[in-house]
C-alpha cells in the first residue's frame, strides 16, 4: 500500500469526526506550547545572564591583568609578556589596547570631531582575534585607522534614545589629528599627522556605551611618540612655582607597559587548559569561560527540569489521542475487517493508524509551537511593563524572560510527535487483531 | 486448485475454566479443480461456513492440511495469509461487505490500493470491471444509495479486481432478489466460462447449487460426498 493511499485514508478518516480532531489536536498543541514556553523561561534566563556575564568579550578571551613578581609587587605586562603570551600553545592572537595619553583632536572635513579617546591596538593580532566591525575593513597601511561606531555624535550631545548619526558616511574619509608636546620651558608644540578612515568599530552591545574612540596601529602610535619623545605620546609637566619638579614621562628607551591585554584562544576548550597555563606562570588571569562553565550547567539542570514538567504536559494529551485513537479504530473495526478480508496487511492497517495519531502530533506541534512564539513575544513586550508599572522595578535593558532558540521548538515537534506515535501505538496494534468474521458478522 | 486433506475443526466455547470444544468439521478430504465451480450445500450449522472460511485462512484448521494453489496454508502468519488473499483469492459475501464511506469506485479499487498499482492504472482497471459488471453509472455512488444488486456487482468487481484465480462466495445471492440472483450467477458462468476462475459458492439455494460443476454436501460436519467435475450432482439434503 502506497503511502499517498495510507495519507487518503488517514485524511478521509479525519473528516469522519472533526470536532473530536479539533479537540485532540487542540490538547496537543496545548501541551507542545506549554512545553516549550516553560523551557523558554529557562533559555530566556540564561541568555539574558550569559548575555550580561560575556557582554561585548569572546568566550575564547583570557583577560590578563598583571604578573606576579618575587619581590611580591604585582606589575604590568611587558613587552617580554607580551612575547610569552604569544608563545604559549593554543593562543590564536594576543592584543592590547594601549590609550593615546592626551588628548587628540581630530578633524574630519575640516570640522572638529567630539575628543574620544586614541587607542593604539595590533591590528594584526586584531585581525586573528576578530575585530568587531559595522562597515569598512581594518587597516592595512600605516596610515589607517578605526573609528568608533559614535565617533560622528555632534559636540552638543544628542538625546538619550536618539541614535546619533551613522559614521559610516566618514568611511574613506581623511582624519587629522593634532598632538601636542610641551617643552622643559613651557612651550607648547603641536604637530597634524593625516590619517584615512578604513573601517568603523561594532556598535557596543548596550545603549549605554557611546564608542566615539579612533583606533590607530603602531606605525601611527610610533609617529606621535616620534614627535612626543615620550610612551604612549604622554605630555611632559614642565617645572613651574606650583610644581618645581615637574613630569617627565618614561621615554622611549624605558621598558613599556601594556594594558588591557587579552589572549585569544583558537577554541572555547582551549580556554580553560591555556588560563591554567598562564596562571601557573603568576600572571593575573581571568576568563569568561570559566563562569559561562557554571552558569550554563546550572541552567542546563534547569532546562532539563522544565522540559520534563513540560513533557508531562504533552504526555497529558496524550491520554486524549489515545482515547482519539481507541474510538476509531472501534468506530472502523467493520472496515477494518473488510479491509483484512481482502487481503490488507496488518502492517498496512497499524501504519494508518500510526500515520494518523502522527499527523494529529505534528499538527498540535505545529499550532503549539506557533502558539508558543506568540506567547513568548507577548511575555518578553508585556512583563516588562507589567513589572513596571506595579513593583516598580525597570527590567534591565535586552532582558529577555522567554527565549525559543530553533532546536527547542525542535525538540518539543519531537517530543509531541513521538508521544502521538506512542499513544496511537496501541490502539494501532488493536486495529490489527480484530477478528475478521467478527467484523463481517458486524459482531463488534 | 484447492485441497484439503484430513481437515477438522473444533470451536473452543465458553468462559474461562468452563470451556466447551464443539467439534465443527471432521476428517474433511476436498479436492476442487482449477476451472471448477463448486457449490457447498449443507444445512444451517452443518460446517460450510466454517469450511470456506479454512480456504479464506480467517480461521486455522484443528488438524490436516490445507493447500490452494498449489501452496500448503496451514500454518501461515496472519500477514502471509494477507499477502496471499491479495495475489490468490477474491472474496463475494451475503451481505456485500462494501465499505460505508466509500464510492462504489473506491471499494471496487481497494483491492489495488493494497497491492500499491499506480492510480492511473488503478481508475482503468476499475472503470473497466465496473463496466464489465454493469455499475459504472454509478462510481461515484456510495452503498447506500445503491440497490443490493447494484452492491453485490460492486463487490464482484471488487472481488476479481486483481485477477484472482479463486473465488470463494459465501452465500453471493442470500440478499438478491431472483431477478439479480439470476443475472449474478450468469455473470459467474460468464467469468467461469471466459476467464478460467475457480468458484467455491457456498449456499442453501439450490438454484445457485445447479450452476455448479459439482455440488459438495455436508451434514455435522461431515462431508456427504464430494464428486469430481463432470460427475452428476449426488446428494441430498436431508
Amino acid at each position: 500500500m502506497k503511502f499517498n493511499d495510507q495519507v487518503r485514508f488517514v485524511r478521509q478518516n479525519m473528516k469522519k469526526n472533526k470536532t473530536r480532531l479539533f479537540m485532540t489536536v487542540l490538547a496537543t498543541a496545548m501541551g507542545c506550547a506549554f512545553l516549550i514556553v516553560l523551557a523558554s523561561v529557562g533559555f530566556g534566563l540564561q541568555k539574558s545572564i550569559v548575555d550580561k556575564v560575556v557582554g561585548d568579550r569572546l568566550v575564547t578571551a583570557i583577560d590578563v591583568y598583571g604578573i606576579a613578581s618575587e619581590d611580591g609587587v604585582d606589575r604590568q605586562i611587558d613587552e617580554k609578556g607580551i612575547a610569552y603570551l604569544r608563545s604559549v600553545d593554543r593562543v590564536k592572537a594576543v592584543t592590547y589596547r594601549n590609550n593615546v595619553r592626551q588628548t587628540i583632536r581630530s578633524t574630519v572635513d575640516g570640522a572638529a570631531v567630539m575628543p574620544g579617546k586614541v587607542i593604539n591596538v595590533d591590528f594584526e593580532a586584531e585581525t586573528a582575534a576578530g575585530f568587531g566591525l559595522s562597515a569598512g575593513r581594518l587597516p592595512q597601511a600605516d596610515d589607517e585607522v578605526v573609528i568608533g561606531y559614535y565617533s560622528r555624535i555632534p559636540a552638543e550631545g544628542f538625546k538619550p534614545g536618539d541614535e546619533p548619526p551613522s559614521a559610516g558616511e566618514w568611511l574613506g574619509k581623511t582624519m587629522s589629528m593634532e598632538a601636542s608636546q610641551f617643552e622643559t620651558d613651557g612651550t607648547e608644540r603641536k604637530k597634524s599627522f593625516s590619517v584615512k578612515i578604513v573601517g568603523i568599530a561594532a556598535k557596543p552591545s548596550r545603549e549605554w556605551q557611546i564608542d566615539n574612540s579612533v583606533y590607530i596601529g603602531n606605525a601611527a602610535m610610533g609617529n606621535i611618540e616620534s614627535f612626543t619623545g615620550t610612551q604612549w605620546g604622554e605630555q611632559r609637566i614642565a617645572p613651574d612655582k606650583e610644581n618645581p619638579e615637574g613630569y617627565e614621562p618614561p621615554g622611549l628607551q624605558d621598558p613599556r607597559q601594556y594594558s588591557e591585554i587579552q589572549v585569544i584562544a583558537d577554541g572555547a576548550r582551549h580556554v580553560k587548559a591555556i588560563a591554567e597555563q598562564i596562571r601557573e606562570q603568576g600572571y593575573f588571569v581571568h576568563s569568561v569561560a570559566d563562569e559561562l562553565d557554571q552558569i550554563n550547567l546550572v541552567f542546563l539542570i534547569m532546562k532539563i527540569g522544565l522540559v520534563f514538567v513540560g513533557t508531562i504536559a504533552v504526555l497529558i494529551a496524550s491520554i486524549g489521542i489515545y482515547n482519539t485513537m481507541t474510538m476509531a479504530v472501534t468506530e472502523r473495526a467493520q472496515d477494518i475487517g473488510i479491509m483484512k478480508a481482502i487481503g490488507a496487511h496488518p502492517s498496512a492497517i497499524r501504519r494508518i493508524f500510526l500515520l494518523e495519531s502522527a499527523l494529529i502530533g505534528l499538527l498540535g506541534a505545529i499550532i503549539g509551537t506557533a502558539v508558543a512564539y506568540v506567547v513568548s513575544m507577548a511575555v518578553n513586550a508585556g512583563l516588562p511593563l507589567i513589572i513596571e508599572g506595579f513593583m516598580d522595578e525597570k527590567v534591565p535593558q535586552d532582558f529577555r524572560f522567554s527565549f525559543i532558540p530553533g532546536y527547542l521548538a525542535a525538540l518539543s515537534s519531537l517530543i509531541s510527535l513521538a508521544v502521538a506515535l506512542l499513544s496511537g501505538s496501541r490502539p494501532a496494534r488493536r486495529a490489527t487483531r480484530i477478528d475478521v468474521l467478527r467484523a463481517l458478522r458486524r459482531d463488534l | 486448485m484447492i485441497e484439503m486433506i484430513q481437515v477438522s475443526h473444533r470451536f473452543v466455547i465458553g468462559k474461562k475454566g468452563r470451556e466447551r470444544v464443539v467439534p465443527v468439521l471432521h476428517d474433511i478430504d476436498l479436492h476442487v479443480e482449477k476451472g471448477e465451480i463448486v457449490a457447498i450445500v449443507g444445512r444451517s450449522g452443518s460446517g460450510k461456513s466454517t469450511l470456506l472460511n479454512l480456504m479464506s485462512g480467517y480461521i486455522h484448521p484443528t488438524s490436516g492440511t490445507i493447500r490452494v494453489a498449489g501452496q500448503a496454508v496451514t500454518g501461515l502468519s496472519e500477514g502471509d495469509w494477507a499477502d496471499f488473499r491479495l495475489a490468490h483469492l477474491g472474496f463475494m459475501f451475503q451481505s456485500f461487505q462494501l465499505i460505508p464511506s466509500m464510492t462504489a469506485f473506491e471499494n471496487a479499487e481497494l483491492p489495488l490500493v493494497l497491492k500499491g498499482i499506480d492510480v492511473a492504472e488503478r481508475k482503468k482497471r476499475v472503470m473497466a470491471l465496473l463496466h464489465q459488471v454493469g455499475v459504472a453509472e454509478y462510481a461515484g455512488h456510495y452503498p447506500g444509495e445503491l440497490s443490493g444488486g447494484q452492491q453485490q456487482r460492486v463487490s464482484v468487481a471488487r472481488a476479481l479486481m486483481l485477477n484472482p484465480p479463486i473465488v470463494l462466495a459465501d452465500e453471493p445471492t442470500g440478499s438478491l432478489d431472483s431477478d439479480n440472483e439470476r443475472q449474478l450467477l450468469a455473470l459467474i458462468r460468464e467469468l467461469n466460462r471466459e476467464l478460467g476462475i475457480t468458484f467455491v459458492l457456498i449456499t442453501h439455494d439450490e438454484q445457485v447449487a445447479a450452476t455448479a460443476h459439482r455440488t459438495i454436501a455436508l451434514k455435522d460436519g461431515y462431508l456427504l460426498n464430494a464428486p469430481r467435475k463432470g460427475e452428476a450432482h449426488s446428494y441430498e439434503i436431508q
